[in-house]
């Protein structure tokens, strides 16, 4: 208990197994109190110190959607919900239980899970690892406990990708973090199954800030997926979680997010990659819910024929701003890549499509492709369009489509010829419209996806 | 079974385009309206559906019951089907999904997305893939355009094809063919020809709204109906086809 020198000091008297909840608002004490409720290291205490002044001076974003309703005084930065981690599906508390029934984790366990790690509120508190994992030295385990089990692991690559100082709400992160997952594959390791980890947020104004490090050793491969879905709030609630990436030399990494947060979640998350020679990084990113996303999944390709694809969807509906797109940077020769979003607009509903490629001198032979799709299913919905290319080497071939297409009344005519409601024949050439996404999906998560469009649309014309 | 259409007044943007149609189909019969340019054949099929951009006035009754004021998917699900002469792409959307879609899925109506995947109509679904292979290959569709987006870059050809393959699957209780010849090499049109053969013998009434005679050199039609200026002028059988094709329309003009 090295760290524990502020003992009782900011009013935390809980025991280790009562349920503890942090103080409203943000200062060193609350950071100070996170790293002793975790016993973590002197070198985290300080790195979530150093973050937190850094989070201080950086100001909001001016581009993007409107951050001027986040009160971060309000929000409660640490809530714990129970102490110990569980290790089967009956040990779980019957509430966690239901929420988790509802989204379907033991169906999708059974079927395709290697290892199930399902955040509640800050913390893992359901894991099961597939003994095939274990076996193969592949480590994958909620952060609190890579820190506590691998700490020279995970201080070689914790933020070494995504910086504090990269921007405001990367800074709240390395100052707040709780939960999230680490993953280390071996060398030449294939894990064929996906990992998959479900999110959530369960309290009022709550920020969930989880952190995530996955490093894929040369030659490895292993696909990611997320999924996240909240409950409707009063209150305005903030999810700012940082992902960092590390793909050595001929790894291949796959990232899945689907995110589904009630409309009144301000999603603010720093993804990025790493991808080193001959390394393939992959993200697939679906933004449904939330008040206002904005997220731009980057890849690094720092090594010689590296490379990265971000490949986004984005359904924007009433009150919504889904801001979210891709970010390249061909630092090394013969890299490539490709950026494909889909966004989709309802009801008054808004998505951007913010992207940028940069080609650094020296990397010639570059190839970059960038798709961008707006479908706009009203009048009063909107879509816009901020790619940016910076290219400082010669010969580089960038290419750039970009098209916004509304439904036609005769796409509607044709599909109600054939016995379509109004609102199935939208559904249908709304999922048409994303195929070419959902297709890399995996089945149970293109399944939920299409029934998650029709649930958007049902009801929603007269 | 019967198809009636009595008095048919349609407009678009307030010009009046049918004044005054009449028709009267019977199931497994082959009706050919035949009329030039502007005569308001598209317009009749448009109507048939209850396109939103025509305005009708009169009645259309099949099997005894009054469609007119329905929605266009309630006169499909009544058992109406358009073949369109230029049917619109869906990209993503292919037509093993739509064929899906409409026939919905008689066992299991809560849409459940697990269980939906079981049943199409009353048949599972391997039997429904089954049947929609076995018509694709007697009208010469290669599978690879069944799970494409429909009509999504398909040639003039392709696209009739694939409006044929959904009468025969959707096997409707009177089908509309709107221009189904135009653009079709004379293989297609033999074979476009003979599907719309075998619906009519499954009982289907067919109305096939052309400009020229030639599919009919394949189809022999059992009642042939001249269309001009928004109105039938003549009706008859296939000798009247004929002579269209000798003396033009210009004999019928009013």
């Amino acid at each position: 208990m090295a760290t524990l020198n502020f003992p009782y000091k900011y009013g935390f008297h809980e025991k280790e197994n009562y349920v503890f909840k942090s103080k409203r608002g943000l200062d060193e004490g609350v950071v100070k109190s996170i790293s002793w409720h975790k016993q973590e290291p002197d070198w985290m205490l300080n790195f979530r110190l150093q973050a937190l002044g850094l989070f201080r001076k950086k100001s909001l974003p001016v581009w993007g959607g409107d951050l001027t309703h986040i009160h971060f005084d309000d929000l409660y930065y640490y809530i714990k919900p129970t102490e110990n981690k569980v290790s089967s599906w009956n040990d779980l508390p019957a509430e966690i239980k239901h929420t988790y029934d509802k989204i379907g984790i033991p169906e999708a366990e059974k079927k395709f899970l290697a290892g199930v790690s399902a955040q509640y509120e800050s913390e893992v508190v359901y894991k099961s690892i597939n003994q095939m994992l274990a076996k193969k030295g592949v480590i994958f385990l909620d952060m609190d406990s890579a820190l506590r089990t691998y700490p020279d692991l995970v201080k070689q690559y914790f933020g070494t990708v995504v910086p504090s100082a990269d921007n405001k709400f990367a800074a709240l992160n390395s100052a707040v973090w709780s939960g999230g997952s680490f993953i280390y594959v071996p060398k030449g390791v294939r894990i064929e199954l996906p990992l998959q980890a479900y999110f959530r947020i369960n309290a009022a104004s709550m920020g969930q800030f989880e952190r995530t490090l996955i490093i894929a050793d040369e030659g490895s491969y292993v696909h990611y997926v997320e999924g996240c879905t909240a409950p409707i709030y009063s209150t305005d609630s903030l999810h700012a979680a940082v992902v960092e990436i590390v793909v050595k030399k001929g790894a291949r990494v796959r990232y899945t997010t689907i995110q589904n947060w009630s409309t009144n979640v301000y999603n603010l998350v720093t993804k990025r990659a790493r991808a080193e020679e001959e390394a393939i990084m992959e993200w697939v990113d679906g933004n449904l819910g939330s008040k206002l996303t904005m997220k731009y999944p980057s890849v690094y390709l720092v090594g010689r024929k590296a490379r990265g694809e971000v490949l986004s969807i984005a359904y924007a509906g009433p009150g919504q701003h889904q801001d979210a797109g891709g970010r390249i940077l061909h630092v090394a020769p013969e890299t490539s890549s490709r950026i494909i979003s889909k966004s989709i607009s309802r009801g008054g509903g808004r998505t951007s499509y913010r992207g940028l490629v940069q080609v650094h001198p020296g990397a010639d032979h570059v190839k970059s492709k960038v798709v961008c799709d707006a479908l706009l299913l009203d009048e009063a919905s909107r879509s816009d369009t901020y790619p940016t290319m910076k290219i400082d080497q010669q010969g580089a071939r960038v290419e750039h489509e970009a098209t916004v297409s509304k439904i036609g009344d005769e796409q509607l005519f044709y599909l109600q010829s054939r016995g379509l409601t109004k609102s199935a024949a939208e559904s249908m050439i709304v999922n048409g419209f994303i195929e070419p996404i959902v297709k890399e999906l995996p089945l149970e998560y293109a399944v939920e996806m299409n029934r998650l469009i029709e649930l958007q649309l049902e009801g929603s014309v007269g | 079974m019967l198809l009636t259409v009595s008095d048919l007044h349609v407009s678009v943007e307030n010009k009046p385009i049918l004044r005054g149609l009449s028709l009267r189909v019977k199931s497994g019969e082959v009706h050919a309206v035949m009329g030039p340019n502007g005569s308001g054949k598209s317009t009749l099929a448009y109507a048939f559906l209850g396109h939103p951009a025509y305005t009708s006035r009169g009645k259309i009754v099949l099997n005894n019951k009054d469609i007119s004021h329905l929605s266009t998917e309630d006169r499909a699900k009544a058992g109406l089907f358009l073949a369109l002469q230029s049917p619109i792409a869906i990209p993503g959307v292919t037509v093993t999904n739509l064929l899906r879609a409409a026939l919905g899925d008689n066992k299991n109506p809560s849409h459940n997305p697990i269980l939906a995947r079981r049943f199409v109509g009353s048949l599972p679904v391997e039997e429904f893939m089954k049947a929609v292979k076995e018509y694709a290959k007697q009208l010469h569709i290669d599978e690879s355009f069944l799970s494409r987006g429909i009509h999504d870059g398909f040639s003039g050809g392709e696209k009739k094809k694939i409006e044929m393959l959904q009468a025969l699957v959707l096997k409707p209780k009177f089908a509309i063919f709107d221009e189904i010849d135009t653009g079709l090499d004379v293989d297609a049109l033999r074979i476009v020809a003979r599907g719309i053969g075998m619906l009519s013998q499954k009982g289907t009434g067919i109305i096939i709204i052309t400009h020229y005679q030639r599919i009919l050199k394949y189809l022999k039609p059992d009642v042939v109906h001249i269309l001009v200026s928004g109105k039938i002028v003549k009706t008859g059988n296939a000798e009247l086809a004929k002579k269209i094709e000798d003396n033009g329309y210009t004999q019928f003009s009013v």
